[in-house]
């Protein structure tokens, strides 16, 4: 899931805190330029890495000491086919509900409303190619006005959908609750019509693997299922194991460890192959569910790193390169031309509004 | 959803498969780029296709008028992939890592409008092929009270020209362009007189229909009446989609200059013994006629002064000239001449001596316009003596003349290019005054290649002058004239604007840049430059885009080598009437060399 870029973020630290600031010889600085682009901020957020109090367990596969890059084991195949699921959203207008009052009168105050569209979809690459397995748009007018109705235009229409805040993150809040659940539903859809396949006559069912763009949360129950994180807010691992992330080479990944914060799951940090960098430059967090065995962990992992490295974008092809994969930036131009043309739907929706 | 249309190789395929293949839709009026009335595009469903000159119609909902059809041909097919915005991304689709769609549109040029209400197909309107009655609506052909089969379209159906835009009813004449050698225009013009005189429209006019053919090429065009030997079943099979018979020409007469000093007057033909006539001029019909004015045929001769004594001596020898013998001798002042170079001897004798001079070349000529004059008229010596003479024992068959047969052919391809435009010049004034005494009623299909020697587009000449005559009054007299040329560009402009039918095979790429070739669409331009022998683009006036059409393989021998034998009651002389039984083709033995069933481009050989 992704907002759209263009937002001027602040002044971002070139090395995150945890890490020491690296020796400089005199007289000559060494620098590297991220390869995201400045509308998109960093991989490393907008802010200093928070140290993160979650609990971590760092000896799920290795002992504590010996922490160390790890190259996938040998003989490990990647999936038959790997599903990537993504969601897009957008807000189509802000909108008011007038309070009801008798016919006639003029009401005196409103509860903001949102009108929004969501999609979600399912990229499956398997020896057929890359298609679209699945895509679904929605749209919802997300407000807490108890007498509010679906707003329906002659561009689509917008089912009500009740939540409790009336405040605009909360009502933001409520958007990206229900494109979770969408996303949700794409991939148990996708996954049910991988048997349908023309080509390995689905043979790949129960080999495939589930990928899906962000934290894994609400989503831990789906079997195969890693998580695909992009950007770091917080710094999870001791200051010792969080500097050995930056001297991964392309391809290798971290031991998988433990977390628990709110909800427990198992990760690993992996780098992916591009451009020489700054030291965090092309990391990303993966994440599978708890409920497995670190065994199980450990082989998803592995998996992993043989999967997901070939999806790697390039710098001049995307604007978060390498962490913004070839099919996830594919599925969401698929799914933003599937929600139709903004200016359409807010034309629609203003003169629905006056109708 | 997957359409199957045509066969394994794509097209034609005839019978219920593309019958059914006809109802299904092949895609939607595309909404991403301007439709207009006259130009619109279509996205194709995936497995359908369309290819260039595919005959496609759709239907829109007009209020208050109701279904407005449009019928149109393809000019431009694009396939791209939609999802991708580098070039380098076709590679990360092909390994499976982007996803993205193949998509194909389809640019069509409308061609008919039905109603006439000229309003844009809408977008995600289905388009279909059209097939049947709906592709003759879309082409005109239904609107053709008579028509005349001129190949076979990129579906495997028939092609048709409307005969009023030939005959002279609506329009006449009929350009050819293309590269020699791979162009086969002669081909095609050959193949379109056979259309014209079997496939039935012209009724019992079929008769008095003749057709004049200049061969400039070697002797290819002597065996106009011999089945060709290499026309196999398949080749046979697309006489029969065209609904025309499969047989050589049955009633051809052939000239041929007689054998340089050779006095039994045999003609200079040299694959072909019998048949043949030789033709010449006598020296009395020179006088009579005033043939002079051809011997000065070239352009340039129009800028120069000696004009004047050449009308002055041809009036001379008009007056002064009287017959001599049987054999068209003339006697001049009581000197008798025999020959050609007899007379150009006169005629110098006449004007060095001062005394006759001034009756000869005319009372204010200077000696340096008659010295100009001689010296042309000495070196059209060698060309022409073999031509005009009066030394071979008169023959009825040495005249040549359209009156005896169906198809004259008269070989030039042994002669000078002076002597060449003498025959061309004096034959076609000669059928001019004929057809003119004569009156309409009946069609002559004049046939000449190389049309930018004849009518060249700067200068002025008698043959040119014929040409332009007969482009522009030969629609009311019923001659037609098949103009082939390499560059229509070198042509008289009248000449070409006066043409109805052009008719364009392949193209150098710079020749098919010029304004005259303005009627192909640049697509069509693009494709002459490629277009394989036996491949026109066929443009009339009533059908606003060209046709590509595939003529089929000649059914008359076009060498020595491919003959099957003459039809058994056309192997002598040519008759004094047009047969009425079709001759039938003798077997022969079929060559299995691969290369010789490739269509034939040898009619026209290099050099140019």
């Amino acid at each position: 899931m992704t907002e759209a870029p263009p937002r001027p973020g602040p002044a971002t630290p070139a090395v995150p805190a945890p890490l020491a600031a690296p020796a400089v010889p005199a007289g000559r600085m060494k620098f590297s330029v991220d390869a995201w682009d400045p509308g998109y901020g960093t991989s490393l957020g907008e802010e200093e890495l928070v140290e993160s109090s979650a609990p971590v367990v760092l000896d799920v596969e290795v002992p504590e000491s010996a922490w160390a890059p790890r190259d996938p084991a040998p003989g490990t195949a990647p999936p038959g086919a790997v599903l990537f699921v993504d969601g897009v959203r957008r807000v189509e207008a802000r909108a008011w509900i007038h309070d009801s009052v008798p016919a006639g009168e003029q009401a005196t105050s409103a509860l903001p409303a949102l009108c929004a569209s969501y999609a979600s979809g399912v990229v499956c690459c398997c020896e057929a190619g890359a298609h679209l397995a699945v895509a679904a748009v929605n749209r919802g007018t997300f407000t807490a006005a108890e007498h509010a109705g679906d707003v329906r235009t002659t561009a689509g229409d917008y089912p009500v959908r009740r939540t409790r805040a009336t405040d605009p993150v909360g009502l933001s809040l409520a958007l990206q609750r229900a494109l979770g659940e969408l996303e949700v539903e794409s991939a148990a859809a996708a996954r049910a019509r991988l048997g349908d396949h023309t080509t390995g006559a689905g043979h790949h069912a129960g080999t495939d693997l589930l990928v899906v763009d962000g934290p894994l949360r609400g989503r831990q129950h789906l079997p195969r299922t890693l998580g695909f994180v992009k950007t770091h807010q917080s710094a999870y691992l001791p200051p010792r194991q969080h500097a050995m992330v930056g001297t991964l080479g392309p391809g290798q990944r971290t031991p998988v460890f433990l977390m628990g914060s709110s909800w427990d799951r198992h990760s690993w940090y992996l780098r992916l192959p591009g451009g020489p960098g700054a030291p965090w430059a092309g990391v990303v967090r993966v994440e599978c569910g708890a409920d497995m065995s670190a065994a199980e962990a450990i082989a998803l992992a592995d998996q992993s790193q043989v999967t997901l490295r070939r999806f790697a974008s390039t710098e001049f092809k995307d604007a978060r390169a390498p962490q913004n994969l070839y099919p996830i930036a594919g599925l969401e131009r698929a799914l933003r031309r599937r929600m139709g043309d903004p200016q359409l739907l807010y034309r629609a929706l203003r003169r629905a509004a006056v109708a | 959803m997957t359409v199957e249309v045509g066969g394994s190789n794509g097209r034609r395929t005839a019978g219920p498969a593309r019958e059914a293949a006809a109802v299904a839709p092949v895609g939607r009026v595309l909404g991403t780029e301007e439709n207009t009335p006259l130009l619109f595009h279509v996205a194709l469903l995936e497995g359908s296709y369309l290819q260039l000159d595919d005959v496609v119609v759709t239907i829109r909902a007009v209020p208050g008028v109701g279904p407005v059809m449009t019928a149109g041909i393809v000019t431009q097919v694009r396939a791209r992939h939609e999802g991708a915005s580098f070039g380098s991304d076709v590679f990360l689709i092909a390994d499976g890592v982007l996803p993205a769609q193949v998509q194909e549109i389809a640019e069509i040029t409308t061609t008919r409008v039905e109603p006439e209400v000229y309003v844009p197909p809408l977008p995600g309107e289905q388009v279909r092929r059209a097939t049947g009655d709906e592709r003759a609506t879309a082409l005109y052909f239904d609107m053709m009270d008579k028509r005349i089969p001129v190949g076979i379209g990129r579906d495997g159906n028939p092609i048709y020209v409307n005969l009023e835009f030939l005959d002279g009813t609506r329009g006449a004449h009929v350009s050819i362009s293309g590269i020699s050698g791979v162009a086969t225009k002669t081909s095609f013009a050959l193949f379109l007189l056979h259309s014209i005189f079997r496939c039935g429209v012209l009724g019992r006019a079929a008769v008095n229909t003749k057709a004049l053919v200049f061969s400039v090429k070697g002797e290819d065009l002597l065996f106009l009446d011999h089945a060709n030997s290499r026309l196999d079943e398949d080749k046979r099979a697309a006489y029969g989609r065209l609904d025309l018979p499969a047989e050589p020409f049955r009633s051809v007469g052939f000239f041929a200059p007689p054998l340089p000093d050779d006095i039994s007057g045999q003609p200079n033909v040299a694959s072909r013994k019998t048949g043949v006539a030789a033709f010449w001029w006598t020296i009395q019909e020179f006088c009579a006629g005033e043939l002079l004015p051809y011997v000065f045929a070239d352009a340039e001769d129009d800028r120069n002064q000696y004009t004047i004594v050449v009308h002055q001596v041809a009036l001379r020898l008009r007056t002064d000239a009287v017959p001599a013998g049987a054999d068209g001798a003339v006697s001049i002042d009581g000197q008798l001449v025999r020959t050609y170079s007899e007379l150009v001897d006169l005629i110098v004798d006449r004007l060095t001596d001062e005394e006759t001079r001034r009756d000869w070349a005319g009372p204010v000529t200077g000696a340096g316009t008659v010295n100009a004059f001689v010296r042309r008229l000495r070196s059209s010596l060698r060309s022409l003596r073999s031509l005009i003479r009066a030394d071979l024992a008169d023959s009825p068959r040495r005249k040549v003349s359209t009156a005896d047969q169906q198809v004259t052919v008269v070989d030039l391809h042994n002669l000078p290019e002076r002597a060449q435009r003498f025959v061309v010049g004096v034959v076609l004034a000669a059928e001019t005054r004929r057809k003119e005494e004569a009156g309409p009623g009946s069609l002559l299909f004049t046939m000449i290649d190389e049309l930018n020697k004849y009518a060249p587009r700067e200068g002025a000449s008698p043959i040119k002058e014929v040409l332009l005559d007969i482009a522009e009054r030969g629609r009311s007299l019923g001659i037609i004239l098949i103009g082939a040329q390499q560059t229509a560009s070198e042509v008289e402009r009248r000449i070409i604007a006066n043409s109805s039918i052009k008719v364009v095979g392949r193209l150098d790429s710079a020749e098919a840049g010029r304004p005259e070739y303005g009627f192909l669409p640049p697509g069509q331009r693009a494709r002459a430059t490629l277009a394989k022998p036996g491949t026109m683009f066929v443009s009339q006036p009533e059908i606003p885009v060209p046709l590509a059409v595939e003529f089929p393989f000649p059914a008359w021998a076009t060498r020595h080598s491919e003959t099957a034998g003459p039809p058994p009651e056309t192997a002598g002389p040519p008759s004094g009437s047009v047969p009425g039984q079709p001759g039938k083709p003798a077997p022969g033995t079929i060559p299995r060399n691969p290369f010789d069933l490739l269509p034939n481009p040898s009619d026209e050989v290099p050099p140019f």
